[in-house]
Protein backbone atom coordinates (compact mmCIF):
# COMPACT_ATOMS: atom_id res chain seq x y z
CA UNK A 1 0.00 0.00 0.00
CA UNK A 2 1.29 3.43 -0.90
CA UNK A 3 2.17 5.95 1.74
CA UNK A 4 3.06 9.61 1.59
CA UNK A 5 6.65 10.57 2.28
CA UNK A 6 8.66 13.76 2.14
CA UNK A 7 11.92 13.49 0.26
CA UNK A 8 14.63 16.16 0.04
CA UNK A 9 15.85 16.10 -3.54
CA UNK A 10 18.21 18.87 -4.66
CA UNK A 11 17.28 21.01 -1.64
CA UNK A 12 13.59 20.87 -2.47
CA UNK A 13 11.17 18.82 -0.40
CA UNK A 14 8.94 16.59 -2.54
CA UNK A 15 5.76 15.04 -1.20
CA UNK A 16 5.44 11.66 -2.87
CA UNK A 17 3.25 8.56 -2.69
CA UNK A 18 5.52 5.49 -2.64
CA UNK A 19 5.23 1.76 -2.17
CA UNK A 20 7.17 0.33 0.80
CA UNK A 21 9.38 -1.58 -1.64
CA UNK A 22 10.14 1.32 -3.99
CA UNK A 23 13.76 1.94 -4.82
CA UNK A 24 15.10 5.47 -4.75
CA UNK A 25 15.50 5.21 -8.55
CA UNK A 26 11.86 4.36 -9.11
CA UNK A 27 10.82 7.12 -6.74
CA UNK A 28 12.90 9.71 -8.56
CA UNK A 29 11.93 8.70 -12.09
CA UNK A 30 8.39 7.39 -11.78
CA UNK A 31 7.05 9.18 -8.69
CA UNK A 32 8.85 12.54 -8.80
CA UNK A 33 9.15 12.68 -12.60
CA UNK A 34 12.87 13.47 -12.46
CA UNK A 35 14.32 11.44 -15.29
CA UNK A 36 17.90 12.70 -15.31
CA UNK A 37 18.79 9.65 -13.24
CA UNK A 38 18.86 6.73 -15.65
CA UNK A 39 17.66 3.15 -15.25
CA UNK A 40 20.15 0.78 -16.86
CA UNK A 41 20.51 -2.70 -15.44
CA UNK A 42 18.36 -1.98 -12.36
CA UNK A 43 20.56 -4.35 -10.37
CA UNK A 44 23.66 -2.46 -9.34
CA UNK A 45 25.82 -3.44 -12.28
CA UNK A 46 26.03 -0.40 -14.53
CA UNK A 47 26.07 2.77 -12.45
CA UNK A 48 23.65 4.80 -14.64
CA UNK A 49 21.44 5.40 -11.62
CA UNK A 50 24.15 6.86 -9.37
CA UNK A 51 22.96 9.73 -7.16
CA UNK A 52 24.37 11.30 -4.01
CA UNK A 53 22.85 10.53 -0.62
CA UNK A 54 24.22 12.99 1.95
CA UNK A 55 27.02 13.66 -0.53
CA UNK A 56 27.98 10.02 -1.06
CA UNK A 57 27.52 8.22 -4.38
CA UNK A 58 25.14 5.25 -4.25
CA UNK A 59 23.23 3.13 -6.74
CA UNK A 60 19.69 4.49 -6.48
CA UNK A 61 18.32 1.24 -7.98
CA UNK A 62 19.55 -0.64 -4.90
CA UNK A 63 18.65 1.97 -2.32
CA UNK A 64 15.26 1.53 -0.68
CA UNK A 65 13.61 4.95 -0.65
CA UNK A 66 12.20 4.34 2.82
CA UNK A 67 15.73 4.06 4.17
CA UNK A 68 16.75 7.52 2.95
CA UNK A 69 13.74 9.69 3.78
CA UNK A 70 15.75 11.65 6.34
CA UNK A 71 18.71 12.22 3.98
CA UNK A 72 19.58 14.78 1.33
CA UNK A 73 19.43 13.42 -2.21
CA UNK A 74 21.34 15.07 -5.04
CA UNK A 75 20.65 14.13 -8.66
CA UNK A 76 22.12 15.43 -11.89
CA UNK A 77 19.29 18.00 -12.01
CA UNK A 78 20.76 19.49 -8.85
CA UNK A 79 24.25 20.06 -10.25
CA UNK A 80 23.77 23.48 -11.93
CA UNK A 81 23.97 26.50 -9.63
CA UNK A 82 22.21 29.78 -10.42
CA UNK A 83 21.56 28.62 -13.96
CA UNK A 84 25.25 27.87 -14.57
CA UNK A 85 26.36 24.36 -15.42
CA UNK A 86 28.50 22.59 -12.85
CA UNK A 87 32.19 22.53 -13.87
CA UNK A 88 31.84 18.78 -14.36
CA UNK A 89 28.94 19.22 -16.78
CA UNK A 90 30.83 21.90 -18.72
CA UNK A 91 33.95 19.70 -18.84
CA UNK A 92 31.95 16.76 -20.23
CA UNK A 93 30.74 19.04 -23.03
CA UNK A 94 34.16 20.56 -23.69
CA UNK A 95 35.97 17.21 -23.70
CA UNK A 96 33.38 15.56 -25.95
CA UNK A 97 32.84 12.97 -23.19
CA UNK A 98 29.20 12.31 -24.11
CA UNK A 99 28.48 9.73 -26.78
CA UNK A 100 25.02 8.18 -26.43
CA UNK A 101 24.75 9.92 -23.07
CA UNK A 102 23.05 7.17 -21.12
CA UNK A 103 25.88 6.65 -18.64
CA UNK A 104 26.79 10.33 -18.40
CA UNK A 105 24.60 11.41 -15.49
CA UNK A 106 25.69 8.48 -13.34
CA UNK A 107 29.34 9.04 -14.12
CA UNK A 108 29.04 12.73 -13.30
CA UNK A 109 27.49 11.91 -9.93
CA UNK A 110 30.22 9.39 -9.09
CA UNK A 111 32.80 11.99 -10.21
CA UNK A 112 31.14 14.59 -8.03
CA UNK A 113 32.01 12.59 -4.92
CA UNK A 114 35.46 11.75 -6.28
CA UNK A 115 36.35 15.44 -6.72
CA UNK A 116 34.77 16.41 -3.40
CA UNK A 117 36.95 13.84 -1.59
CA UNK A 118 40.02 14.32 -3.74
CA UNK A 119 40.15 17.59 -5.74
CA UNK A 120 43.29 16.57 -7.66
CA UNK A 121 42.95 12.88 -8.47
CA UNK A 122 45.54 10.94 -10.45
CA UNK A 123 44.39 9.10 -13.55
CA UNK A 124 44.41 5.83 -11.57
CA UNK A 125 42.27 7.42 -8.86
CA UNK A 126 39.82 8.66 -11.51
CA UNK A 127 39.62 5.16 -13.03
CA UNK A 128 38.97 3.68 -9.58
CA UNK A 129 36.43 6.42 -8.82
CA UNK A 130 34.32 5.52 -11.84
CA UNK A 131 34.94 1.76 -11.72
CA UNK A 132 31.32 1.26 -10.66
CA UNK A 133 30.04 2.85 -13.88
CA UNK A 134 29.91 1.33 -17.33
CA UNK A 135 29.99 3.24 -20.63
CA UNK A 136 28.67 0.93 -23.34
CA UNK A 137 30.05 3.25 -26.01
CA UNK A 138 33.41 2.53 -24.32
CA UNK A 139 34.36 6.18 -24.48
CA UNK A 140 36.24 6.11 -21.22
CA UNK A 141 39.26 8.14 -22.27
CA UNK A 142 37.30 11.32 -22.96
CA UNK A 143 35.33 10.82 -19.76
CA UNK A 144 38.62 10.64 -17.86
CA UNK A 145 39.83 13.72 -19.74
CA UNK A 146 36.64 15.55 -18.73
CA UNK A 147 37.09 14.68 -15.06
CA UNK A 148 40.70 15.91 -15.24
CA UNK A 149 39.48 19.15 -16.85
CA UNK A 150 36.85 19.63 -14.15
CA UNK A 151 39.48 19.04 -11.47
CA UNK A 152 41.74 21.67 -13.05
CA UNK A 153 39.00 24.27 -13.43
CA UNK B 1 14.18 -4.65 -8.58
CA UNK B 2 10.67 -5.34 -7.51
CA UNK B 3 9.71 -6.77 -4.18
CA UNK B 4 6.02 -6.37 -4.72
CA UNK B 5 5.00 -8.77 -1.96
CA UNK B 6 6.30 -6.26 0.60
CA UNK B 7 3.52 -4.54 2.51
CA UNK B 8 5.50 -2.72 5.18
CA UNK B 9 8.88 -1.09 5.71
CA UNK B 10 9.97 -0.64 9.32
CA UNK B 11 12.86 1.31 10.80
CA UNK B 12 12.89 0.35 14.50
CA UNK B 13 15.24 2.23 16.81
CA UNK B 14 16.32 -0.60 19.10
CA UNK B 15 16.98 -4.32 18.85
CA UNK B 16 13.88 -5.09 20.92
CA UNK B 17 11.79 -3.55 18.15
CA UNK B 18 13.60 -5.63 15.53
CA UNK B 19 13.13 -8.88 17.46
CA UNK B 20 9.41 -8.17 18.00
CA UNK B 21 8.93 -7.66 14.27
CA UNK B 22 10.90 -10.81 13.45
CA UNK B 23 8.73 -12.77 15.90
CA UNK B 24 5.58 -11.32 14.35
CA UNK B 25 6.49 -11.94 10.69
CA UNK B 26 8.72 -15.02 11.13
CA UNK B 27 9.95 -16.12 7.67
CA UNK B 28 8.13 -13.33 5.85
CA UNK B 29 10.38 -10.56 7.20
CA UNK B 30 13.77 -9.57 5.86
CA UNK B 31 16.41 -7.49 7.61
CA UNK B 32 17.84 -4.77 5.36
CA UNK B 33 20.51 -2.11 5.68
CA UNK B 34 22.43 -1.04 2.56
CA UNK B 35 20.16 -3.12 0.33
CA UNK B 36 22.95 -3.83 -2.15
CA UNK B 37 22.17 -7.53 -2.50
CA UNK B 38 18.37 -7.33 -2.43
CA UNK B 39 18.27 -7.55 -6.23
CA UNK B 40 20.55 -10.59 -6.09
CA UNK B 41 18.19 -12.36 -3.71
CA UNK B 42 15.09 -11.27 -5.66
CA UNK B 43 16.51 -12.47 -8.97
CA UNK B 44 17.25 -15.87 -7.43
CA UNK B 45 13.63 -16.12 -6.30
CA UNK B 46 14.59 -16.15 -2.63
CA UNK B 47 12.38 -13.28 -1.47
CA UNK B 48 9.02 -14.18 -2.98
CA UNK B 49 7.17 -14.43 0.33
CA UNK B 50 8.66 -11.35 2.00
CA UNK B 51 5.98 -9.05 3.47
CA UNK B 52 8.03 -6.82 5.71
CA UNK B 53 11.40 -5.14 5.38
CA UNK B 54 13.10 -4.27 8.66
CA UNK B 55 15.74 -1.57 8.28
CA UNK B 56 18.30 -1.83 11.09
CA UNK B 57 20.22 1.34 10.23
CA UNK B 58 18.71 3.27 13.14
CA UNK B 59 20.12 0.93 15.82
CA UNK B 60 23.52 2.61 16.00
CA UNK B 61 25.32 -0.57 14.96
CA UNK B 62 27.70 1.32 12.65
CA UNK B 63 30.63 1.27 15.08
CA UNK B 64 34.11 -0.23 14.94
CA UNK B 65 35.84 -0.95 18.26
CA UNK B 66 39.50 -1.96 18.16
CA UNK B 67 40.40 -1.13 21.73
CA UNK B 68 40.42 -4.60 23.30
CA UNK B 69 41.62 -8.13 22.63
CA UNK B 70 38.76 -8.50 20.16
CA UNK B 71 37.96 -6.22 17.24
CA UNK B 72 34.22 -5.58 17.01
CA UNK B 73 32.54 -4.31 13.86
CA UNK B 74 28.85 -3.44 14.04
CA UNK B 75 26.44 -4.86 11.47
CA UNK B 76 25.58 -1.58 9.76
CA UNK B 77 29.20 -0.45 9.44
CA UNK B 78 29.59 0.36 5.75
CA UNK B 79 32.53 -1.06 3.84
CA UNK B 80 33.94 2.45 3.37
CA UNK B 81 34.13 2.88 7.15
CA UNK B 82 35.99 -0.40 7.47
CA UNK B 83 38.43 0.71 4.77
CA UNK B 84 39.15 4.00 6.56
CA UNK B 85 39.75 2.28 9.90
CA UNK B 86 43.34 3.09 10.91
CA UNK B 87 44.11 -0.46 12.08
CA UNK B 88 42.81 -1.96 8.83
CA UNK B 89 45.16 0.30 6.91
CA UNK B 90 48.19 -0.27 9.17
CA UNK B 91 48.13 -3.71 10.78
CA UNK B 92 49.58 -6.63 8.83
CA UNK B 93 47.22 -9.12 10.48
CA UNK B 94 44.25 -7.19 9.04
CA UNK B 95 45.84 -7.09 5.58
CA UNK B 96 43.20 -9.41 4.14
CA UNK B 97 40.46 -6.95 5.13
CA UNK B 98 42.42 -4.05 3.63
CA UNK B 99 42.83 -6.02 0.40
CA UNK B 100 39.15 -6.98 0.21
CA UNK B 101 38.12 -3.34 0.55
CA UNK B 102 40.09 -2.31 -2.55
CA UNK B 103 37.77 -4.14 -4.97
CA UNK B 104 34.23 -2.69 -4.66
CA UNK B 105 33.32 0.49 -6.52
CA UNK B 106 32.58 3.62 -4.50
CA UNK B 107 28.81 3.10 -4.69
CA UNK B 108 29.10 -0.25 -2.87
CA UNK B 109 31.67 1.10 -0.39
CA UNK B 110 29.11 3.80 0.52
CA UNK B 111 26.16 1.49 1.12
CA UNK B 112 27.16 -2.17 1.46
CA UNK B 113 27.42 -3.21 5.11
CA UNK B 114 29.49 -5.71 7.06
CA UNK B 115 26.35 -7.36 8.47
CA UNK B 116 24.78 -7.67 5.04
CA UNK B 117 27.88 -9.25 3.54
CA UNK B 118 27.74 -11.93 6.22
CA UNK B 119 24.01 -12.54 6.62
CA UNK B 120 23.37 -12.77 2.86
CA UNK B 121 25.35 -16.03 3.13
CA UNK B 122 26.43 -15.70 -0.49
CA UNK B 123 29.48 -17.86 -1.23
CA UNK B 124 30.66 -15.42 -3.92
CA UNK B 125 31.24 -12.52 -1.50
CA UNK B 126 34.68 -11.30 -0.47
CA UNK B 127 34.47 -10.07 3.12
CA UNK B 128 33.18 -13.40 4.57
CA UNK B 129 36.22 -15.19 3.14
CA UNK B 130 38.59 -12.72 4.82
CA UNK B 131 36.68 -12.97 8.07
CA UNK B 132 36.86 -16.78 8.00
CA UNK B 133 40.65 -16.62 7.55
CA UNK B 134 40.82 -14.33 10.59
CA UNK B 135 38.80 -16.76 12.76
CA UNK B 136 35.94 -14.26 12.95
CA UNK B 137 32.67 -14.71 14.77
CA UNK B 138 29.14 -13.50 14.16
CA UNK B 139 27.21 -11.68 16.89
CA UNK B 140 23.48 -12.33 16.73
CA UNK B 141 20.55 -11.20 18.82
CA UNK B 142 17.09 -12.71 19.09
CA UNK B 143 14.23 -13.66 21.39
CA UNK B 144 16.56 -15.80 23.51
CA UNK B 145 19.15 -13.06 23.89
CA UNK B 146 22.52 -12.45 22.30
CA UNK B 147 24.90 -15.17 21.17
CA UNK B 148 28.19 -15.61 19.37
CA UNK B 149 28.38 -17.97 16.40
CA UNK B 150 31.73 -18.97 14.95
CA UNK B 151 31.66 -17.96 11.30
CA UNK B 152 32.44 -21.43 9.93
CA UNK B 153 29.35 -22.71 11.75
CA UNK B 154 27.27 -19.74 10.64
CA UNK B 155 27.22 -20.59 6.93
CA UNK B 156 24.90 -23.53 6.43
CA UNK B 157 24.65 -23.75 2.63
CA UNK B 158 23.90 -21.68 -0.43
CA UNK B 159 22.20 -18.50 0.90
CA UNK B 160 21.52 -20.41 4.13
CA UNK B 161 22.77 -19.66 7.62
CA UNK B 162 22.22 -20.93 11.13
CA UNK B 163 20.24 -17.91 12.40
CA UNK B 164 16.91 -18.63 14.07
CA UNK B 165 13.86 -16.95 12.52
CA UNK B 166 13.78 -14.30 15.26
CA UNK B 167 17.52 -13.61 15.21
CA UNK B 168 19.52 -11.03 13.32
CA UNK B 169 23.20 -10.23 12.92
CA UNK B 170 24.33 -7.32 15.11
CA UNK B 171 28.01 -7.45 14.22
CA UNK B 172 31.17 -9.47 13.81
CA UNK B 173 34.15 -9.95 16.08
CA UNK B 174 37.73 -10.78 15.19
CA UNK B 175 40.22 -11.97 17.82
CA UNK B 176 43.36 -9.80 17.81
CA UNK B 177 46.20 -12.32 17.34
CA UNK B 178 48.48 -12.79 20.35
CA UNK B 179 51.57 -13.39 18.22
CA UNK B 180 52.98 -11.85 15.05
CA UNK B 181 50.49 -12.44 12.24
CA UNK B 182 49.83 -11.31 8.72
CA UNK B 183 47.12 -11.88 6.14
CA UNK B 184 46.17 -11.18 2.54
CA UNK B 185 43.20 -11.55 0.19
CA UNK B 186 42.92 -11.71 -3.60
CA UNK B 187 39.81 -11.64 -5.79
CA UNK B 188 39.67 -12.53 -9.46
CA UNK B 189 36.87 -10.63 -11.17
CA UNK B 190 35.61 -9.85 -14.65
CA UNK B 191 34.85 -6.24 -13.72
CA UNK B 192 34.68 -4.08 -10.59
CA UNK B 193 31.00 -4.77 -10.12
CA UNK B 194 30.90 -8.51 -10.56
CA UNK B 195 31.01 -11.27 -8.01
CA UNK B 196 34.27 -13.17 -7.69
CA UNK B 197 35.34 -15.77 -10.24
CA UNK B 198 37.32 -17.08 -7.29
CA UNK B 199 38.68 -15.39 -4.20
CA UNK B 200 41.07 -16.53 -1.51
CA UNK B 201 42.24 -15.29 1.88
CA UNK B 202 45.20 -16.48 3.86
CA UNK B 203 46.20 -15.65 7.42
CA UNK B 204 49.58 -16.69 8.83
CA UNK B 205 50.93 -16.60 12.36
CA UNK B 206 54.68 -16.28 12.27
CA UNK B 207 57.58 -17.12 14.57
CA UNK B 208 60.44 -14.69 15.11
CA UNK B 209 62.72 -16.62 12.75
CA UNK B 210 60.28 -16.14 9.85
CA UNK B 211 58.72 -19.61 9.94
CA UNK B 212 55.00 -20.11 9.76
CA UNK B 213 53.48 -21.33 13.04
CA UNK B 214 49.90 -21.65 11.83
CA UNK B 215 47.83 -20.90 8.75
CA UNK B 216 44.24 -20.33 7.72
CA UNK B 217 43.23 -20.62 4.06
CA UNK B 218 39.72 -20.06 2.78
CA UNK B 219 38.49 -19.78 -0.81
CA UNK B 220 35.17 -18.54 -2.13
CA UNK B 221 33.49 -17.48 -5.36
CA UNK B 222 32.04 -20.49 -7.10
CA UNK B 223 34.13 -23.06 -5.30
CA UNK B 224 31.32 -24.42 -3.15
CA UNK B 225 27.94 -23.67 -1.58
CA UNK B 226 29.80 -21.94 1.23
CA UNK B 227 33.38 -20.68 1.34
CA UNK B 228 35.77 -23.64 1.46
CA UNK B 229 38.46 -24.17 4.05
CA UNK B 230 41.67 -25.57 2.52
CA UNK B 231 42.89 -27.61 5.49
CA UNK B 232 45.53 -29.62 3.63
CA UNK B 233 47.08 -26.38 2.34
CA UNK B 234 47.01 -25.00 5.89
CA UNK B 235 48.85 -28.11 7.11
CA UNK B 236 51.58 -27.74 4.49
CA UNK B 237 52.08 -24.03 5.24
CA UNK B 238 52.19 -24.57 9.01
CA UNK B 239 55.60 -25.31 10.51
CA UNK B 240 57.24 -24.47 7.19
CA UNK B 241 59.68 -21.78 6.10
CA UNK B 242 57.18 -20.71 3.41
CA UNK B 243 59.78 -21.31 0.73
CA UNK B 244 58.92 -21.66 -2.94
CA UNK B 245 58.64 -25.44 -2.77
CA UNK B 246 56.19 -25.22 0.16
CA UNK B 247 54.06 -22.65 -1.69
CA UNK B 248 53.94 -24.87 -4.76
CA UNK B 249 52.79 -27.87 -2.69
CA UNK B 250 50.31 -25.83 -0.65
CA UNK B 251 48.89 -24.26 -3.82
CA UNK B 252 48.38 -27.67 -5.37
CA UNK B 253 46.78 -28.94 -2.14
CA UNK B 254 44.39 -25.98 -2.13
CA UNK B 255 43.42 -26.62 -5.75
CA UNK B 256 42.83 -30.32 -4.96
CA UNK B 257 40.52 -29.34 -2.10
CA UNK B 258 38.24 -27.27 -4.33
CA UNK B 259 35.29 -28.74 -6.18
CA UNK B 260 34.21 -25.62 -8.10
CA UNK B 261 31.24 -25.06 -10.37
CA UNK B 262 31.33 -24.01 -14.02
CA UNK B 263 29.26 -20.98 -14.90
CA UNK B 264 29.27 -17.93 -17.18
CA UNK B 265 32.19 -16.49 -15.23
CA UNK B 266 34.61 -19.40 -15.50
CA UNK B 267 34.94 -23.16 -15.80
CA UNK B 268 35.56 -25.41 -12.84
CA UNK B 269 39.01 -26.29 -14.22
CA UNK B 270 39.96 -22.63 -14.46
CA UNK B 271 38.80 -21.95 -10.91
CA UNK B 272 40.85 -24.89 -9.63
CA UNK B 273 43.95 -23.73 -11.49
CA UNK B 274 43.51 -20.20 -10.19
CA UNK B 275 43.08 -21.51 -6.64
CA UNK B 276 46.68 -22.65 -6.76
CA UNK B 277 47.88 -19.36 -8.23
CA UNK B 278 45.94 -17.24 -5.74
CA UNK B 279 47.25 -19.20 -2.76
CA UNK B 280 50.84 -18.65 -3.83
CA UNK B 281 50.22 -14.96 -4.52
CA UNK B 282 48.29 -14.39 -1.29
CA UNK B 283 50.98 -16.03 0.89
CA UNK B 284 53.67 -13.98 -0.88
CA UNK B 285 51.66 -10.80 -0.40
CA UNK B 286 51.02 -11.59 3.30
CA UNK B 287 54.73 -12.23 3.93
CA UNK B 288 55.55 -9.00 2.09
CA UNK B 289 53.51 -7.07 4.66
CA UNK B 290 56.02 -8.02 7.37
CA UNK B 291 59.04 -6.75 5.44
Amino acid sequence: MKQIIELDVNDEVHELAVEPYDSLLRTLRDRAGMQGTKRGCDSGGCGCCTVLVDGKAVYSCMTMVMSVIDKKITTVEGLPEDGELDPLQQAFIDAGAVQCGYCTCGIMMASKQLLADNPNPTEDEIRKGISGNLCRCTGYQKIIDAIKMAAAS
Amino acid sequence: MALTSVQSFYSPEDSKGVIELLAKYEDSALIVAGGTFLHGLVSRGLLSGIEALINIQKLGLNQIDVSGATMTVGATTILGQLQSCEQVQKEAWLGAVKDAMTYPPVQIMNSGTVGGSISSSCPFFDFPVTLLALDGNVQAEGGNGARTISLDEFFAGLFENSLEADEFVTGVTIPVPASKSTSAFIKMETNANDLAIINLAVSLSMTDDGSCAGARVFAGGGVGETPVRCSAAEGILSASKLDEDTLEKAGQAAADELDPLSDHRASAEYRKAMGKVLLKRAVTSAIGRLA
